[in-house]
């Protein structure tokens, strides 16, 4: 222990430039990997090529036998993909801390379960047997974590929220900037209602019941902003205990996955549209990754499931509208806000914080940046071309390789999910917290559900149309 | 005002806000989120007052 706190104490000595962030924070790498496939792309189908040779994705089947041709002619394609999404986030891995001769076995086996996933989503009957393949590297994940264990030498390679903001950058493409301006405003009125709202039934929820208001604020930030990211953000930012931040976390990972399969099979059983349910799943999910993961398999109902209307993506940009756009650039704000509000009217404690309005950028999801640059990036790209042109040269050539990217770094993230999801050794809870938090996911479900399909229903239809 | 340079949390001893420690130290952070988060800023853990605190706090046991 002395020398583990030695050789932090040592470290933290060394002055490091603010420059040195853009390699230290996997937000900058999401944006340096997600930006950098694009501007190659983009730069290739301005010459007249095309990215689409190693942005290869498994097809349609319906036998085994086309899995084995599919895999016969793109064998070569697959292992290029892989050597490149090796490299880029290998590197990163690497600038991070984490060893990449650590990093790249484990990777190389999430590549092969993930390619195993990606094809099982495209067999003709997948839908029929709700094989989506969210669910499936979920489930599968989860089931394989909490049983037969996960051994320690794969934790390198399973980087859920590394591959979900490259993910989210990549996504960023297919959305224009123009649609981001006509539908942020709604998703982040809608957002704020229930934001606040979620915050505050379960915050005086949870002080109504005796707990700490640093747990309480942790627990709220974790239910109505950003899950997990929102709880460790709040947490730092107020001090709370160690053991009240572990709390924050088991509840929300628990109800975040719970959310994954309630979500979708409750929007698909009501009728939803796609765009009604991303916005419904964007508004009561806790985490990014939970909720693409229940967007992408509600997205994938559409024109598979009888009565589900709209386009598959809007599931999946209706959400991130909603989520990463409406909710979690706010999480500076609240850390600020909150940390003001313990440092002045909160009992002390032994540790002073200091509370700045620095706060509001230092923890603002950086990864947002290059989800817009992208999105600006591909609208300017594509505004010559009219709508029959860009079906019949954009959309081959620049938009569908970088969808396939996107779906790859996803599957990743699903998988990750649940193989590190490891249950039992979660904090102990306490039935307090978990009654005040639950109060807050009725609400939120609740106040999310009239919102999406009532009071702004007919913006989020046209979304999907 | 405190000084630039007055001692905060992130010279002290007892402070660890490795990320991969701080990762160990949450169960079940890595699942949905993650140490190396921008989020996260430099917070870290103190071992004497076992509170989860900012890298630019201080407190009377800095050592």
């Amino acid at each position: 222990m002395a020398e583990f706190a030695h050789a932090a104490h040592s470290q933290a000595l060394v002055r490091r430039s603010p420059w040195g962030e853009l390699f230290r924070k996997e937000d900058w790498w999401a944006i340096w990997i997600g930006l950098g496939l694009i501007a190659v792309a983009v730069a290739l189908f301005a010459g007249g090529g095309s990215i689409k040779w190693i942005a290869v994705a498994p097809q349609k089947w319906s036998r085994l036998a086309d899995v084995t041709q599919q895999l016969k002619v793109h064998g070569v394609q697959y292992a290029a993909l892989f050597v490149l999404w090796a490299v880029a986030f290998g590197i990163g891995a690497a600038a991070l801390g984490i060893k990449i001769t650590r990093f790249l076995p484990a990777f190389l086996l999430v590549y092969l379960a993930a390619g195993s996933l990606y094809f099982l989503g495209q067999w003709d009957q997948a839908a029929h047997y709700n094989l989506e393949p969210p669910l499936v590297a979920l489930g599968l994940g989860l089931l394989v974590s909490n049983t037969i264990g996960v051994p320690r030498w794969l934790d390198p390679g399973m980087r859920v929220e590394f591959y979900i903001k490259t993910g989210i950058v990549l996504l960023g493409a297919g959305l224009p900037l123009t649609l981001i301006a006509w539908a942020g405003p709604v998703a982040i009125v809608q957002a704020a209602i229930v934001s606040l709202a979620t915050f505050g039934v379960i915050y005086f929820s949870a002080v109504g019941l005796g707990l700490d208001r640093r747990l309480a604020a942790t627990l709220g930030t974790g239910g109505a902003v950003c899950g997990v990211s929102g709880a460790i953000a709040v947490g730092g930012a107020v001090g709370a205990k160690k053991e009240e931040v572990s709390v924050a976390i088991s509840l929300v990972v628990v109800w975040a996955i719970i959310m994954i399969f309630v979500l979708p099979l409750a929007s698909r059983a009501l009728g939803l549209s796609t765009g009604v349910a991303g916005a419904w799943i964007g508004t009561s999910e806790f985490a990014d990754a939970a909720g693409l993961a229940a967007a992408q398999t509600y997205g994938g109902y559409a024109g598979n499931v009888p009565g589900i209307m709209g386009s598959p993506d809007a599931a999946v940009s209706a959400f991130t509208l909603m989520k990463v756009i409406g909710r979690d650039v706010w999480i500076g704000v609240w850390a600020f806000v909150l940390s003001l509000i313990a440092t002045t009217r909160w009992e002390r404690t032994g540790v002073q914080n200091k509370s700045s309005a620095a706060e509001i950028w230092n923890r603002f999801p950086k990864f947002v940046l290059g989800f817009l640059i992208a999105s600006a990036l591909l609208t300017l790209v594509t505004r010559g071309f009219d709508y029959a042109a860009y079906k019949k040269e954009v959309v081959p050539a620049l938009v569908a390789p970088l969808q396939a990217f996107r779906t790859w770094a996803f599957t990743f993230a699903f998988l990750s999910i649940g193989l590190t999801t490891r249950l039992r050794e979660f904090a102990s809870i306490g039935a307090r917290p978990f009654y005040a938090f639950t109060i807050g996911v009725v609400v939120n479900v609740i106040l999310g559900f009239v919102l999406s399909t009532q009071v702004f229903s007919g913006f989020w239809n046209r979304l999907g149309q | 005002m405190r000084r630039p340079d007055s001692p905060s949390c992130r010279q002290c001893k007892h402070f660890q806000n490795d990320a991969q420690q701080v990762e160990a130290a949450l169960p079940g952070l890595s699942s949905l989120s993650s140490a190396y988060a921008a989020v996260r800023c430099s917070d870290g853990i103190c071992a004497v007052h076992e509170r989860y605190v900012a890298a630019s706090s201080v407190c009377a046991a800095f050592a």
